[in-house]
Order: structure tokens, then sequence, then C-alpha cells
């Protein structure tokens, strides 16, 4: 599903030029779920906003279900990102002016698709993560585990066939970890494809395969069965 | 979609209540301004639509030239011959239309007795060029017989009640018997003139008016209005251009021929576009007070700064708040929505702001324009605001205002990239230099309006207390009935025979009025008599007419009875002694002087006086007795009062009146009131100017109020960290302070020079102007200056004086 060939990305500022990926590659199949472990500031974050077209490499390859991405427009990208990509960050990023059902409604706004199918797929899901009777709450009347189950709704909810996590459980106790990982690995059991930044063993174990990286390059890869 | 917009668009208005009630208040002020000028603007364009053939019809106007080819007069009406001659010799004018307007007059129906305003001469060309609505009584017929009148509807009603008037007989000016032929709908209220009476145009042939003669042949009773209508397509300067043949063939020529000048060079004839003439005919002889289209731009362009102000505050606090909505663009971006859906997300979100602005300007312009009709002089109905083209305009604006003040904060916000919001850090910094250019944008416009306000105001009382030459306190002015002549020895003693009334004097116009009058000038200079180099205007006056009005003389005395050939005397003032070329006011009295072909002598000379208002400069003048030329006299009495008891003074006046004149209606004006009405266009203006001021340097206030309240709200943690360290209060409010204060000061280092530009340039209106006062300038810089340092300091302090602990807790 992603071929990550040669991949180079530098950040120029002023007076400094930061090279935080460096000849990376990085190959992902249909339904695999990766965890992308590494030292902090090794280029965790950076590599997941390229896989969700977030970011532009500077040059390399991005082989996306056989397409190349490198020079999509804005267009494009924003196209696949909605119908394919779902995101989840470490600190939740609700909107807090919307309601936990409108916050999971969103994506499906943006893909158009109509109001009474919209319940359908909105409710299914919250059902789905144990959040339904706390659907017309705002964001700050969540406790943080709840918060990110409502994220997890909110990126799965257009049926995306890939999921970036980005330290998902990091703001999360133990136990509210546990039960978003839980959530995680059922969706993958799923068919849903997932690669997840992390830096806890513990929740890497999740995980099919384990990609470390060292300053910008994958170093070692764990096959986990 | 658009639910979701609208709903996230007023849960984050009701989030920040602050700066919503500034934008929404802000725009709606801005708003609501632009939309009563508007009503203003189109009300001043509207004049004269109602003739069904408005748009062809034209005024002829006239101009008189002195030798040297200088303009001296410039009128509004013609002489009776020029209309019914053009209309002969042009067979492209369709119609020809004259009015006279007979200016006020005693009417009497039975025990009725009214003076009665606004009282013209016309026929039934002017009914028909005019559109007028004939409610009673034959159009075609109704005024072709001397005699005979048509009364406006009112004015119907005034003297007849309910009755119906037609055949009665109304007795104007105790002795010209008219018959009621018909009754009209009046002009409406944006015409240019108001008839609210016609007379038939035949009874001007009467010898004790025009006489036939005159109206068949004079060239210089300049008091007829003549309007013209030209076909659709054609060129009103194709007929202009063959005027000046038009007067050479038909002018009478001077009996000798050294003497021959082409009378096209001494004067013209213009058109005139119907349309145009309340705006743009500022004539001497006009009808009624005009309109001014400077006046209109000028407000025009106010509107839109006030309004332009309103959108800065817009712009600057939605992008200063821009980081609070950083993490939703991020979100919204990450989940797949492309820039051009955020772009139009947050143009929608102030269109929906903008309208409501709009709907609550156009409650607040319909609440405040009786108020404003009353500070503008002029009735502004709500009609102008509640029609098609307006209200369909209304449903425009909130798309164009919306987007002109929500598009760069749309750009801003929506150029966030999602991985570096969502990471934490967003540099708010581009967005910075931009608001602060729109902050000294702000207060330019406002000091600029600041210092207008000022100088306006500065020049209106200028006005009001500049030395006029003469005493304007406690003078009552009337019409003075001819027919009070042979008795008006024994009015006058009777009148002063109580103290309160200390004087009264007779002439033929009176200060504060216009000079329009004037006649041929010789005067003996070393040993021959020459024509004066430019005209003098003249006023007849009697005896007593410099003493009631306080006028100085500077040499020589004034007219007594003591002295019979004053009948032949003429008092100068001084800039007629200059114009002559004699060397002193002294040196004047005794010469011989030829004015209107009276051979007579100067007696004495005045100081110069401001006759005319302080528009105009003072002119050369001349004063004889009314007995000097049979074409002068009096039509006004002064009298003077003593100030301690004027209710006395008045009921005294009165009742010698009663006594005198009892078929007269007793009418006065103070002179004071007179004077006033002079300068209530600057009067107004001056006031509208101070209210748009105030208003625009309000919000723009508001707009520095929510931007530095945000700007501390984003600070509160370093405030916090530098009182730990230390820091004083005093130190922390110069801190937050300095910034806004630093723009508020350029901001008047750049209105200075352009508003002192502009307002040169006003004041070059006025004959009689200050001197640019220029301690205004430094004084506007310095009240913006000071009420933008009140307007932050009132926020900083109490954030400065907070205890530390408390703003570092709650990050
Ligand atoms: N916008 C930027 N400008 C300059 N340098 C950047 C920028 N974003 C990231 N970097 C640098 O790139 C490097 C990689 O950052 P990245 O966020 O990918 O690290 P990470 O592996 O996710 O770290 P962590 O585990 O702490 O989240 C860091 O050294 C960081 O300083
Ligand atoms: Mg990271």
């Amino acid at each position: 599903m992603i071929k990550i060939t040669n991949l180079e990305k530098t950040y120029r500022t002023e007076e400094v030029e930061t090279v935080v990926l460096h000849a990376l590659n990085l190959e992902v199949r249909e339904g695999e779920f990766v965890a992308v472990m590494g030292p902090s500031g090794c280029g965790k974050s950076t590599l997941l906003n390229i896989l969700g077209l977030l970011d532009d490499p500077n040059s390399g390859s991005f082989v996306f279900d056989n397409t190349e991405t490198v020079g999509f427009n804005e267009r494009r990208r924003a196209e696949l990102r909605k119908h394919a990509i779902g995101f989840v960050f470490q600190s939740f990023n609700l909107i807090d002016e919307l309601t936990v059902y409108e916050n999971v409604e969103l994506p499906l706004i943006y893909t158009g698709v109509s109001a009474a199918e919209r319940k359908t797929r909105v409710e299914e899901v919250l059902d789905k993560m144990r959040i339904m009777h706390r659907r017309h709450h705002y964001p700050q009347q969540l406790s943080g585990g709840q918060q990110q189950r409502v994220a997890v709704a909110r990126a799965v909810v257009n049926r995306p066939r890939l999921i970036l996590a980005d330290e998902p459980t990091g703001n999360l106790d133990s136990s509210n970890g546990n039960e978003v990982m839980d959530l995680l690995s059922e969706l993958n059991e799923q068919g849903t494809t997932i690669v997840m930044v992390t830096h806890s063993e513990h929740d890497a174990r999740y995980s099919h395969r384990i990609v470390r990286m060292l300053d910008g390059q994958t170093v070692t890869e764990t096959i986990l069965t | 979609m658009l639910r979701h917009y609208i709903t996230v668009t007023l849960r984050n208005l009701l989030k920040h209540k602050l700066i919503s009630a500034i934008n929404l208040f802000g725009l709606t002020m801005g708003l609501t301004c632009c939309l009563l000028i508007l009503a203003y603007i189109l009300h001043e364009t509207s004049y004269d639509r109602s003739p069904p053939t408005a748009s062809r019809i034209y005024r002829v106007t006239r101009d008189f030239y002195d030798p040297n080819g200088a303009t001296t007069l410039q009128l509004s009406a013609v002489a009776p011959v020029i209309g019914p001659l053009l209309k002969s010799d042009f067979p492209q004018i369709e119609k020809m239309a004259i009015i006279l307007s007979g200016g006020s007059i005693v009417a009497r129906y039975e025990d009725k007795i009214l003076t009665q305003d606004s009282l013209a001469f016309a026929d039934g060309n002017f009914l028909d060029l005019f559109g007028v609505r004939v409610l009673s009584g034959d159009a075609r017929t109704a005024l072709q017989e001397p005699r005979t009148i048509m009364l406006e509807q009112r004015t119907a009603r005034k003297y007849f009640g309910t009755a119906d008037p037609l055949n009665k007989e109304l007795k104007l000016d105790g002795n010209l018997l008219c018959k009621v032929t018909g009754v009209y709908q009046g002009l409406p209220e944006n015409s240019h003139l108001h008839p609210a009476m016609l007379i038939s145009y035949t009874t001007l042939n009467d010898p004790s008016l025009y006489g036939e003669e005159a109206m068949r042949t004079s060239w210089s009773s300049n008091s007829f209005h003549t309007y013209l209508q030209l076909p659709a397509t054609y060129d009103a300067a194709q007929l202009e251009a063959q005027f000046p043949a038009f007067l050479d063939r038909h002018m009478p020529q001077p009996k000798r021929a050294a003497d021959f000048v082409p009378p096209s060079k001494m004067t013209s004839l213009q058109l005139q576009r119907l349309t145009d003439v309340h705006l743009t005919s500022h004539r001497a002889d006009e009808l009624e007070a005009n309109g001014d289209i400077t006046r209109v731009y000028i407000f025009s362009i106010i509107a839109l700064f006030v309004l332009l102000i309103a959108c800065i505050n817009y712009m600057n606090l939605s992008t200063a708040r821009a980081a609070l909505r950083a993490k939703e663009v991020g979100v919204r971006k990450v989940i797949g929505a492309r820039r051009s859906e955020i772009i139009l997300q947050f143009l929608g979100e102030s269109v929906l702001i903008t309208a409501l602005a709009t709907a609550l300007a156009v409650g607040c312009a319909l609440l405040a324009l009786p108020w404003l009709s009353r500070l503008a002089g002029t009735t502004l109905s709500p009609e102008l605001l509640l029609r098609g083209p307006v209200l369909a305009g209304l449903l425009v604006l909130p798309l164009v205002v919306g987007v002109l003040s929500g598009l760069y904060p749309a750009l801003y916000m929506s150029s966030f990239q999602p991985q570096h919001i969502l990471k934490g850090f967003l540099k708010n910094s581009g967005g910075l230099t931009f608001r602060r250019a729109l902050v000294v944008v702000q207060f330019v416009v406002s000091i600029g309006l600041l210092v207008g306000t000022a100088i306006v105001l500065l020049q209106v009382r200028y006005l009001q207390q500049t030395p006029l030459g003469y005493n304007r306190e406690q003078l009552l002015t009337m019409t003075y009935p001819p027919t009070l002549t042979p008795q008006y020895e024994a009015f006058r003693q009777a009148l002063q025979q109580q103290a309160s009334v200390l004087n009264a004097g007779r002439s033929s116009r009176i200060p504060t009025g216009r000079l329009l009058d004037a006649s041929d000038a010789a005067a003996v200079v070393g040993d021959s008599l020459r024509p004066t180099a430019a005209s003098i205007k003249f006023v007849s006056i009697d005896d007593q007419f410099l003493p009631t009005y306080g006028i100085r003389l500077a040499a020589g005395r004034n007219f007594s009875p003591a002295f019979p050939t004053d009948t032949t005397g003429f008092i100068l003032n001084a800039s007629a002694v200059r114009m002559v070329g004699w060397d002193s006011p002294a040196a004047a009295v005794g010469q011989a002087f030829r004015y209107g072909g009276v051979m007579g002598r100067v007696v004495g000379v005045v100081e110069d006086f401001h006759f005319e208002s302080l528009h105009q400069p003072i002119v050369p003048l001349v004063m004889f007795l009314s007995t000097v030329t049979s074409r002068s006299s009096y039509n006004l009495l002064t009298v003077k009062i003593a100030g301690a008891n004027v209710p006395a003074a008045l009921a005294h006046l009165e009742s010698t009146w009663k006594q005198f004149l009892p078929e007269q209606p007793f009418a006065y004006t103070f002179l004071d009131e007179s004077y006033n009405r002079l300068y209530e266009a600057e009067q107004r203006q001056s006031t509208l100017f101070a209210l748009f001021a105030g208003i625009a340097i309000f919000i723009a206030c508001l707009g520095l109020f929510g931007l530095s309240a945000f700007a501390i709200t984003q600070r509160v943690k370093e405030i916090g960290i530098r009182k730990v360290l230390g820091a004083s209060t005093s130190t922390i409010v110069v801190l937050l302070s300095s910034d806004f204060l630093r723009l508020v000061g350029v901001a008047a280092l750049l209105a200075l020079p352009l508003s002192w530009y502009l307002m040169h340039r006003w004041l070059q209106n006025f004959a009689y102007r200050i001197e640019m006062p220029w301690w205004v300038f430094p004084l506007a810089g310095l009240a913006a200056v000071l009420i933008a340092l009140v307007t932050i300091v009132s926020q900083t302090v109490s954030v400065a004086r907070a205890n530390p602990v408390r703003s570092l807790r709650t990050e």
C-alpha cells in the first residue's frame, strides 16, 4: 500500500539547515499494523506527516496504492486524505466549539455524505467507541481517554484504509491507553492498515512490526507475530 | 455544510463575546452611517425629477461682465423678453415656460389676512412643463385672464378651509383682486421651487405691476425664471453657442456710436439642466437655498471612512484571534478540507456577521432618520431607503463588506500548516505588521476627522464673531408697505414715543441680504467725469438707516432733512471711494458723482461694513435717498429696540403697526436670526462633521480596546513571570501600552499634513476666513494619543496589578 524510497526531508531556517529524514525507505502492506519507534527528534512525526500528505518531502518517492504522490496538488492531497486516511494525535485535537457528535460528523460533511447517512454512520461509530452516551457533550467536558476515543471515532468514521496515529496514548494513563490500543487492534483486524508512532514498548507490542528510527533513517525492523 | 458553518460561527461569536460585540457594534455603526448618508445622497440627487420631461428641461441663466470681461453677477433668472424671443428664434425649442417669483405679499379673504410667501406669476405653459397636477379648474384656461389665480392645495385650505375656493376672490397687497380659477397639487418637496399661489402671467401687464410695455421690451428686469424643453437627442451646447448672436441681434444698442460695445460682451445666457439646479447652481438669486454637490461628496467620503474603520476592526480582531482558531483550521485540513473550503468558511462567517450588522443597521438608520433630517435641515423620508434598488443593494452589501473585511483574515488563517499548528506552535507575527498598518490607517482617518471638525467649528465661530461694521443686536426687520409712506413720519414718531424703541430706518435692502442692484456710475477724478472702472451696487436708504444700524461715517455726514439738496446726495462706502480713485474718504466728500443718470455730490463716506454674508467680499456700494432714482423704493423697515424689555417693545410696535396699518399683518424677523441663517449650512456641516468624527474615533478606539485586550490575554503568563522577577506595575503598563501608542503617534504624524492640505482647501471657500490654526494639529494628535492611552491603560492597569501567582496558575 505504501512504498517510500530514498526520502529526504530538510528544514531550512535562516541560519541552519536540519536534515530530518535522510535516504529513508519504508514499505507498508495492506492490512499491516506498523509501530514506529525512536528517540525524540529523530523524525517520526515528520515521517507520519509525509505519509498523511500534510507535508512534502524534498526528494525521494512516496507511492500510495501504486500512485506516486510526490507532486500532487493541494486538491488531490486533500481528496486522498479525506477518503483514505484517518489521523489520531497525542493531543486529541478535537474542535472545542463542536460537540462529540459534531466532531465525528465533520469528515463526513467534507466528503459530502447526506445528512441521513451521516447520522447512522456517526451513531454507529460512537456506539462502537462506547461514547454514544456522551455525544452532546463538548470535548472539555470529557476525560482524556474519552476524548481520544472520540478522536479515534472521528478518524475512522469515513472508513479510511489507513490510520496514522502519533503517540495516541501519550497523554493517557495505562488503562485508558490500553482501551485505545484495543480499539486500534480491533480496527486493524477488520482490515484497516495502521501506522503508529509510539515511545511505549508496551503499545508497540500490539503491532505486527516495529520500525526503529535513528537520525532520520530506519535502522532496524522487528517482526512480531 | 451550511448549517454546520452557521453553528460554528454562532458558537465562536458567543465564545468571544467582547470581540464579537466590538465587531458587530462597529460594523452596525459603520453601516448605519452609510445608510443615513445614502438616504441623504438619494434625497439630494432626487431633485426636480417630477416633470415628465425633466431630463430635457433647461433653465436659462444670465451672467454680467464688467468692461474688463470679469463676471460681476450671475443670475438664475432673465429678463421677460428673453423667453418669448428665444422661442420664436429657435424652432428646436419645443416648450417654454416662465415663472416670476413674487416673494411674499399680504393676501386677504374676508377677515383672514395673512402674509403669503412663495407667490408667483405663471401661465398654463408652466403647469404643462412642470407636470403640475390640477385638482380643480381647467388647466388650459385657468391662468389665461388677468387677475386670475390658482392656489396650491394647502394654500387653498389656509384661506378657504373646506369650502370650495373656485370663483372666490382674494385681495392681494390691499388692492389687487384676483379670482380663484383652480387648485393644484404642490410640487414635490424635492423641487427647487414651490409656488404656493400662481397668478396669471397676463396680470403683470397691469401698469401698477410691470406694465405691458416693460413685459414686452425690458432687458433689465432679470427676475423671470425661464425654462425650455429641448428635443430628446438635442445637444444643449449647440443652442447655447447661438446665444451671443441672439443677444447682439435683439438687445437695444446705445444711442452714441462711440459707446458701442456688442451686448454679448456685457452679458451672456446659459442653459442649465433642470436636474442639476439643486446641487450645482449657486447663483445670486436662487429661488430657494440649493444643496451643494461638494457637501454630498464630503459626506459620502466620511461615511466610507467610518465603514472602513469598522471593517479594519473586523480584520484586526479576527486576525488577532486567529491563534485561537488555529487548531480548528489544522484539524479541518487534516480531515481533508481544502484551503479554498477554509477560506469560504471564514468568508461566510464574516458575511454572516455583516448580514447581522446590516439588519441591525437598517433598524438603526430608520430610527435615526428623523433626527438626521433635523440636523441636516431636510426631510429624509424612510421611503428613500425602502425602495427596490436600495433593498436589493442591502442584500449585496453584506457580501461586499463581509468579503472586504473577511478576506484578509480568511487568507491568513487558511494558510496555517496543520503539521505545525497541531504540534502547538504558531508564528503569529506574519499578521502583526499588517494589523499595525491597519491601526495606523484607522487613526490617520480619525485624527483627520478630528482636525476637520475643529477647523470647521473655529471657522463657523469666526463667522459669527467677526465685527461686521454694524450692530446686529436688537434689530427687528419687517416688510415696508409703500402705502405707509404718506404717514411715515407720524408712524415713526408714534413708535419712538416709548423708550423701548430706539430708532427706525427704511431701505431697499437690508444687511444679511444680497446686493444685486447696480447702475452706471461716473465720478469726477481730477477734473473730468469718468465712468467707474467696475460696477457699484446700490441701496436706497432713509436718513435714519445708518444710525439704526450703527454704521460709522469715515468722512462727511449722514443724509438729513436739513439739507434739501440731499435728494441728489450720495453716501459711498470706503471700497467705492478706493475704486473710484479718490485719495481718502475726506477727499471724496463734496465731489461730483453721477449714478443711474442722476448727477449729484458725495455727502458722506461710511467705513466698509459686511452688508452681504462673509462668503462674499465687501463690494463698492453707493447709498442714496429713494427719491434719487424712481427705480428704487423702500421695501424694508428696520427697528432698533432697547434690549431691556423686548416683549414691551414688541407690544408697542405691534399696536402702533395696527393703528397705522390695519390691513397689514404684523410680522417681523430678528436680524440676528437672518444672520445666523446665512451660516446655517456651515453650522450643520460642523455638527454633522463632529458627529461622524466622534463615531469614527469611537469605533477606532473600540478596535484598539479589543486588540489590546487580546494582546494582554496572550501575555498574561509573560506578565506574571515579569512580576515574579520584580517588575513594577508601571513598567508593565508602559510595556503593554507603548506598542499601541507608537502606532497612534505614527498615525498622527501622517494625518497632520494630509488634513492640513484638505482643510486649507476648504477654507478657500470663504472670502473671510481664519488663519490656519496651527495649534489644532498637535492638539488633535495629542487628543487621539490621550484617548488611545486611556483605552489601553484602563485594561493594562488591572492586569499589571494582578497577583502574578494567579496568572501563572491558569497555565
Ligand atoms: N518546522 C520545523 N522547522 C525546523 N525544524 C523542525 C521543524 N519541525 C521539526 N523540526 C525538527 O525536525 C526534527 C524531527 O522532528 P519530529 O517532530 O519529526 O521528531 P519526533 O521524532 O516526532 O520527536 P518526538 O518523539 O519528540 O515527537 C527535530 O529535530 C525538529 O527540531
Ligand atoms: Mg513526534
